[in-house]
């Protein structure tokens, strides 16, 4: 996230006295592509949390995981000579492809894994999500060396398949800022991703079925819902949104397909979830929307000089964090019982 | 009867629930002691008690929430007897726990639709359950959290009427409910007995004796009496005794 | 889990519960109650004395396996750990405990505890530097040590006071938070040094080591550190320590006096009201203990030696990192160490790292103490290392590929094993095996073997 500060550099201009329409849409633009890809990476945490009380600590590897899978379409489909649509469409392929199968590797762990231990103290899945990271991690690691590539930095390769309209350097004028056509690609898919998930569980008969299995997964067993069957599929798809945020970073520089990607998404990812109040989907919503506004507003505040403090965006993030479950621990719109088996 | 048949359908005049011998235990805890009952179809059947004999608990072990460490449930004929929960409720067996357990979250609509198991028919057995409860259709689309608790209970039992259900295990419908709702309770569990068997879990005698033809008596986990509800009144030695008035 | 249920892993719990004086039914029905007092501390301490003499040993078994003249050394080179290694699993064997002791025994999960660590080595440091208001930089290394350790129990103490208020995912995740803050303050914190996110070294004004011992007591002193520190010549006529030698028996003696504390208050009454907390709160409270003061007690004393911990790394290594401090994977790896160890065990969680350190230097990658490849370089011939596995790939390369320097990898497959095969870990298996905790039952099995009249 340091780079990400450093990246955003022609983003915030100005200084204090400089406080105009283009300031204002620039932090906004900044603050909400943020919140779009907080919102992304949380989402798939908060729907096993709220199903199957699993907080799942994998859930950046696999984040991670989809950006390397999600950057390797992208570079063996996408050649110089590719034209923007063609790599539009290469992009939604692989969004869809690492959908796909992050979602049957979701699955499949859970059926293999995380289901033994459901007569288990929730620790032991904690622990098991834990030791997962660790493994993912470090195989990508070894993968990643082994094509010879540096696993702590960027996969610059991908980064670049974006189109030209899309690229950082390419800043569109609106109302005197620049605005960076990826930031509102971002959003836009940000958008679509929360419209497709509440359309989900609103308006499908599935969804319904999580919607009850999270507030008394007892109760809705008793009416005949495989309760079961519906961890196996939360637990999968939840993981394939995670690997589907992962191929969006890799066209971000400021984030790229890296190994401490891992880590860098999962702690804000945390960080959402539980600001917006653990296992409900709304919460994590306006939570990314919170998160995403302070980080964008406190990068303009650095960039700008005001306090020349880098880790400043990063630091009120926590801050929000450990203010917020001092407060209201149950978050922004959380429900006081949580989760079940 | 062959032992396929048994296992396949079951045998058309096998009672409804049929419960042998249940050991139940929470932890250590050895709640249910060798519990022993039927229900049959058409009828209703009382399980009173006082207060922590087991008799949530004899709810549970049918539904295998909780099931038995030994002893067998049969539903229609069939050993359901550690079978997965959601396994056993699509057999037809329904639950109107304690507390009413209502998705709070949840519309009154969505909570009725969520316990329809037909799901060609969603559609239909709603309406279904707003002719019975008219009231419900007025009140589909507020969260169960923002109901009264006789509403609440309504919703309950809605939920039972809707999922095919040959036998419902009702669990203290009255409990924490004013005399006039109390009443309309008793209306809407006479109205859904027409067409289901039940297990009736209730403090108040009266009450269970008016609803139902028969009864069990619990006592330490196990079944201490059982007898028809004709004429019985709380003012029998065995009742006093029991019940502990 | 119903109260009356006792898992192995508080063998402890159950033991002194049911025998308030020791030495009662647990030693098998023999009465030691007429062995003198020095005798009877004598065998309840045996497994701890053994487990200390190994470890005391070490370096120079260490020393005489590697030795050129003697048979195996070059494979004892490439298996045995270094001693450096085990100044590693001294210094975070003693975290891992630490951590153990808050969320083992009481179930509440300190994934910051990072936090403690960190505020140990900083000080330490920064105190070196001078940059630490009201304490010279001549401060003894013991003094500095001792104030980080109070200032993490405060630090706990303030953390404690609003997160046990909730549940333990809460807490678990405020600790984190708290974690986190303090990695990116120092981190972006121009005041501790130069490039504060490399980390900071001790500086020009405090050239010597950091001594171990008396402070102000010259001839009670030894100096640690890998470069600067003291060595000990001639002792008992033909002994000789090099410098990392002492600091490896100092840090020692730190760390069992640190964990004969722990082990102490574990197997005392407020560790039964401990592990009573993490059987069933509702239910320790409604006996009458105000558990939210116990939770507070555990988590000061557990961060006080988390600080400890992290004050002997920087006292050794004289440098800290934000990375190897305040960041989440550290707590991870106390995590790791505490569960294939043994939750709740104390001891385990060294073990544990003991086993993490040892597989990690194993399969380092060359030239940090030996490594896998090395020694297949020797044992095997050069051409069955060069024999193509699959399309030009040999099998060196698949040793140099998966195997070296990925002892994360495995680590990571350990564990996930250990969480769903064997959760009790290491020591809490073994503590089930016999009955009870090692300390009581192996000297009580080896009477009944052999006392029996």
């Amino acid at each position: 996230m340091i780079d990400a500060v450093a990246a955003l550099g022609p983003a915030a201009p100005g200084t204090l006295a400089q406080v105009d329409a283009g300031t204002v849409v620039s932090v906004l633009v900044d603050g909400l592509s943020k919140a779009a890809i907080y919102v992304m990476i949380a989402a798939g945490l908060t729907l096993i949390f709220g199903l199957m009380g699993v907080l799942n600590f994998a859930h950046g590897s696999l984040t991670m995981l989809g950006a390397y899978a999600g950057g390797l379409v992208l570079v063996v489909a996408i050649s110089s000579g590719s034209g923007a649509l063609t790599r539009l469409a290469v992009f939604f392929a692989a969004v869809v492809a690492v959908f796909a199968a992050l979602t049957a590797v979701g699955a499949a762990l859970e059926v293999t894994l995380v289901r033994p231990l459901y007569d288990r103290p929730p620790l032991y899945q904690i622990l098991l999500t834990f030791g997962l990271t660790l493994i993912f991690d470090e195989f990508a690691r070894m993968v990643v060396e082994f094509y010879g590539l540096q696993p702590r930095s960027a996969w610059q390769e991908a980064v670049g398949t974006k189109p030209e309209f899309l690229a950082e350097s390419n800043a569109y004028d609106v109302a005197g800022a620049p605005v960076v056509g990826l930031d509102l690609f971002e959003i836009v898919l940000g958008v679509v991703t929360v419209a497709a998930i509440w359309g989900f569980l609103t308006r499908t008969r599935y969804g319904l079925y999580i919607r009850a299995g999270s507030e008394d997964a007892e109760m809705a067993e008793a009416l005949g819902i495989n309760i079961r069957r519906a961890f196996t599929v939360v637990f999968g798809v939840g993981v394939g949104v995670a690997g589907a945020a992962g191929v969006l970073l890799a066209w971000d520089t400021a984030w790229g397909a890296s190994v401490p990607l891992g880590a860098e998404t999962l702690l804000p990812a945390f960080v959402v979830v539980i600001i917006g109040g653990l296992g409900t989907f709304r919460g994590t919503v306006l939570a990314a929307l919170l998160v995403g506004m302070v980080d964008g507003l406190m990068t303009y505040v650095f960039n700008s000089g005001i306090v020349e403090f880098p880790g400043l965006p990063e630091l009120t993030v926590f801050l929000t964090l450990v203010v917020m479950l001092i407060v209201r621990p149950q978050g922004l719109a959380g429900v006081e019982e949580v989760g079940g088996h | 009867m062959s032992a396929t048949d048994d296992a396949a359908t079951g045998a058309e005049d096998a009672p409804l629930l049929d419960i042998e011998d249940a050991q139940t235990y929470y932890g250590e805890s050895h709640v249910l002691q060798g519990v022993s009952l039927s229900v049959d179809r058409g009828e209703t059947v009382a399980l009173v008690g006082r207060n922590g004999v087991g008799k949530t608990t004899t709810l549970r072990t049918a539904l295998q929430l909780t099931p038995p460490r030994t002893g067998t449930v049969r539903v229609g004929g069939v050993d359901v007897t550690g079978d997965p929960t959601h396994e056993v409720a699509t057999r037809g067996l329904g639950w109107i726990p304690e507390d009413r357990r209502m998705f709070e979250q949840l519309t009154v609509d969505e909570n009725v639709r969520v316990a329809v198991t037909d799901t060609d028919a969603v559609d239909a057995k709603r309406e279904l359950a707003y002719e019975a409860f008219p009231d419900l259709r007025e009140l589909r689309d507020r969260k169960t959290g923002n109901l009264s608790g006789g509403q609440q209970q309504m919703v309950a039992i809605a939920r039972g009427l809707v999922g095919d259900n040959d036998l419902l295990l009702v669990d203290e419908p009255s409990e924490g409910l004013a005399p006039q709702i109390v009443e309309a309770v008793a209306e809407a569990l006479r109205t859904v007995a027409e067409d289901a068997a039940m297990l009736l879990v209730e403090q108040n005698f009266p009450l269970a004796m008016d609803l139902a033809d028969r009864f069990y008596l619990m006592d330490g986990g196990k079944i201490v009496h059982e007898d028809t509800t004709e004429g019985v009144t709380s003012d029998d030695e065995m009742i006093r005794r029991y019940l502990g008035t | 889990m119903p109260p009356d249920e006792v898992t192995p892993a508080d063998g402890d719990a159950a033991a002194t519960a049911e025998t308030p004086a020791d030495g009662g039914g647990d030693d098998g029905g023999l009465s030691f109650d007429d062995d003198p007092w020095y005798r009877r501390y004598l065998r309840e301490s045996s497994v701890h004395l053994v487990v200390i003499l190994l470890f005391a040993a070490y370096p120079g078994v260490y020393a005489v396996l590697t030795h050129p003249s003697t048979p195996g050394n070059v494979e004892m080179v490439y298996l045995l750990p270094q001693v450096e290694t085990m100044i590693v699993v001294l210094y975070f064997g003693l975290f891992a405990m630490s951590f153990d002791f808050i969320s083992g025994y009481t179930g509440y999960l300190s994934f910051g505890h990072a936090a403690f660590f960190g505020v140990g080595a900083y000080f330490v440091v920064l105190t070196a530097n001078g940059k630490v208001p009201l304490l010279a930089s001549g401060t003894p290394f013991m003094i500095s040590l001792l104030v980080a350790g109070v200032l993490a129990a405060v630090l706990a103490l303030l953390i404690g006071s609003v997160s046990f208020r909730l549940s333990g995912v809460y807490f678990a995740m405020i600790t984190l938070g708290v974690a986190q803050v303090l990695y990116v303050l120092f981190s972006n914190w121009g005041y501790v040094g130069e490039n504060p996110r490399d980390g900071v070294a001790v500086g020009g004004s405090h050239l010597e080591g950091f001594d171990i011992g008396i402070p102000w007591i010259d001839q009670l002193n030894l100096t640690i550190g890998a470069f600067q520190g003291d060595t000990v010549q001639g002792l008992l006529g033909f002994l000789n320590f090099s410098t990392v030698e002492v600091s490896y028996y100092m840090l020692g003696v730190i760390v069992v006096l640190s964990y004969f504390t722990m082990q102490r208050i574990v197997h005392s009454p407020f560790g039964r009201v401990m592990i009573a907390i993490r059987e069933n709160e509702e239910r320790a409270r409604a006996i009458g203990y105000d558990v939210f003061r116990y939770k507070m007690g555990a988590f000061a004393i557990s961060g006080f030696f988390g600080a400890v911990a992290g004050a002997l790394f920087a006292g050794y290594s004289r440098s800290v990192s934000p990375d190897g401090s305040f960041y989440f994977l550290v707590s991870g790896d106390a995590l790791l160490a505490a569960i294939i160890g043994g939750f709740g065990t104390l001891g385990g969680a060294l073990f544990g790292h003991l086993f993490h350190e040892f597989l990690r230097e194993f399969l380092s990658k060359e030239g940090s103490g030996g490594g896998l490849l090395p020694y297949l370089r020797d044992v095997l011939s050069d051409s069955l290392l060069s024999t193509e596995l699959y399309n030009g790939f040999t099998v060196g390369e698949f040793v140099e590929t998966f195997l070296n320097g990925h002892a994360a990898l495995y680590i990571g497959i350990v564990f996930v094993l250990f969480v769903l095969y064997v959760p009790n870990g290491i020591v809490g298996t073994a503590r089930a095996y016999v009955g009870g905790t090692l300390a009581k039952q192996v000297p009580a099995r080896f009477r009944r073997g052999g006392g029996d009249g």
